[in-house]
């Protein structure tokens, strides 16, 4: 039983009229109590709708839910403040002689790391907090809602990134305006898109862990751990060597920031991403279209 | 209106749901009574579609669920009010409910008065909510898209006896309207005062399905005497069928004034002798839970 101890409200209107402390026995009650007589509720006007959700409505409620709650917010903040103390070392180390291209990193890391746990969360806060037993009761074709739940994150995502990539180029504005340094704008093509896909990948890898595992604490570790485990046995064994080459995401990405790919680097790029990736959500939501909600 | 054709579901060699058929139909109150852990849950958890059934069918309005557009608006679904995020206000959790279906924002005040929950309260997050404020707010989620069905699990679980009274009320108005409502309860008494029809299950089986009356009258005669071995067998030798009853006493399936007759005539002197009236299916329900209980050991 749950009876919490702070319950402070006043009676309102609509419960005035219930037995509270009918019997002298019975302390009155601080919570407020039904309506004696039951209110019918009203009939909601139109006919009955015969079409499904709108995809459109799912997302925009499933980006709703993602932001709503404390750990969602708190995951925004903290990327906020860790983009400040990164952008704020840059300034004001070296006299803030540092490339935009440094500014940008400084913002893009923090913010690939963190924000993908908020694509875990989507996914198994629904099976945490049990409030699959709505979501799934209200929508019942789950590929949607996991679909859903992947554009939210995205959308979120892209909203970080070009939120970073504002605050990088203010920032070194600022360096240039008022620390005097000469900035150096030049930034690839490519640099940009790897920084995008750093960010918009890890997001959709976080929704994909996410509906693998169904459970978060299983999910941000496995998340966190596997990719460093595999990228160090990578490093170390050295007929491992090839197959990271071509399946160890950090490796892969790395020649984006370096402004050349050749083929077979894009080659090995895909592969891994496909692995990474693609796999681990198709697989995902073919699990979360199964699981049992309960 | 709710169908459920030969539904069964095993976990491993476990059959929670074990070819269960019935009919919910509209305008009235159908009660889904059954001790704890006998299969009320994961038989309405198949109904919303949430878990896969092994085998069997279960439809609502005619449909499975999952073939429903929109469900909210055509189903009210309450399956654990505790199901809820711990973090989210009561006022957003059924502002998401309302976003979801499409209904405009002033149906959540609305559902909100009609629970009760001051605008304070709504305002508080889920995890300050006492088990009845949670199951006040299940319920208001269940009436948001102003549905057609109700399915609701042991709703009236943590209402104090004026709220069981109110739910009461709610249902039979709703039902009044030709609405369908399908409420569980481990509680006989809790149930056969909301419910006009029931459907008993036990052990995963329906063990009886009929309107309230029909069950009653089916409960037959319960007799004490100070020798119930010798009861038992002089109503033998009379063809009438008798068992003990969990709690002492027989059961027999016939009316007092035959029951009366057997004994006076063996000279038997009983303690008590009446009809059925809902002790019968108390003693059915009891026999059912000490059944399931006994496996539980056994196991």
């Amino acid at each position: 039983m749950t009876t919490p101890a702070t319950q402070t409200s006043p009676n309102s209107p609509t419960s005035s009229g219930a037995p509270a402390a009918a019997h002298p026995n019975v302390s009155a009650k601080a919570e407020s109590a039904l309506p004696t007589v039951a209110k019918m509720p009203s009939r909601l006007p139109g006919e009955r709708p015969t079409t499904g959700i709108p995809f459109s409505r799912l997302t925009r409620v499933e980006l709703r839910k993602q932001l709503d709650t404390r750990a969602g917010r708190w995951l925004i903040i903290a990327i906020g403040l860790v983009i400040g103390a990164a952008l704020a070392i840059n300034f004001f180390t070296d006299g803030g002689e540092h490339s935009f291209e440094d500014y940008l990193s400084a913002t893009m890391l923090p913010t690939a790391i963190i924000l993908p746990v908020i694509g875990i969360l989507a996914v198994t806060s629904e099976w945490s907090q049990r409030t699959g037993l709505v979501t799934f009761a209200l929508e019942p074709r789950r590929t949607r809602v996991a679909m859903a739940k992947l554009v939210s994150a995205l959308l979120i995502g892209v909203a970080a990134f070009v939120l970073a990539f504002a605050l990088a180029a203010l920032v070194h504005q600022a360096a240039i305006t008022f620390r005097g340094i000469d900035g150096d704008w030049s930034v690839g093509g490519l640099v940009v898109l790897g920084a995008g896909l750093y960010v918009l990948l890890g997001l959709m890898q976080g929704v994909a862990f996410g509906a693998l595992f169904r459970n978060t604490p299983a999910a941000i570790v496995v998340y966190f751990v596997l990719p460093t485990v595999w990228g160090i046995l990578g490093g170390l064994i050295s007929w491992l060597d090839t197959p990271s080459k071509w399946l160890d995401m950090n490796r892969t990405m790395q020649p984006l920031f370096g402004g050349d790919l050749t083929g077979e680097q894009w080659a090995q790029l895909g592969t891994s991403v496909a692995v990474w990736v693609v796999l681990p959500l198709v697989v995902g939501i073919a699990l979360l279209r199964r699981a049992e909600v309960k | 209106m709710i169908t459920v054709e030969r539904l069964t579901k095993r976990y491993g060699p476990f059959t929670a749901v074990d070819d269960i058929s019935f009919e919910v139909k509209p305008g009235l109150v159908t009660g889904f009574l059954g001790p704890n852990g006998a299969g009320k849950t994961t038989a309405m958890r198949i109904m919303a579609g949430l878990t896969p059934p092994t085998s069997g069918t279960a439809t609502v309005l005619g449909r499975p669920y999952s073939a429903l557009p929109n469900p909210g608006r055509h189903v009210g679904v309450l399956l654990d009010a505790s199901a809820q995020h711990a973090g989210r206000t009561g006022r957003e959790v059924l502002s998401l409910g309302a976003a979801l279906m499409g209904i405009d924002k002033s149906r959540v005040a609305e559902m909100l008065d009609v629970v009760g929950l001051t605008d304070k309260e709504a305002g508080r997050k889920v995890r300050n909510y006492s088990l009845g404020m949670r199951q006040r707010l299940g319920i208001a989620h269940a009436l948001l898209g102003d549905p057609e069905v109700m399915i609701l699990d042991e709703p009236a679980n943590g209402l104090d006896p004026a709220g069981i009274r109110w739910m009461r009320d709610l249902l039979r108005g709703f039902a009044g309207e030709g609405g369908t409502v399908l409420l569980s309860s481990h509680l006989l008494n809790e149930i056969e005062r909301v419910a006009d029809e029931l459907i008993v299950i036990g052990n995963g089986t329906i063990v009886a399905h009929g309107t309230k009356d029909e069950l009653l009258a089916g409960a037959g005669t319960l007799v004490r005497s100070t020798d119930d071995d010798a009861l038992m067998g002089a109503l033998a030798e009379g063809s009438l069928v008798s068992r003990r009853t969990a709690t002492g006493g027989l059961q027999v399936e016939a009316e007092p004034l035959e029951v009366g007759r057997v004994a006076a005539a063996k000279g038997i002197v009983l303690t008590e002798l009446r009809g059925g009236d809902t002790r019968g299916l108390e003693e059915m329900f009891l026999e059912l839970t000490s059944g399931s209980a006994r496996e539980e050991v056994a196991a």
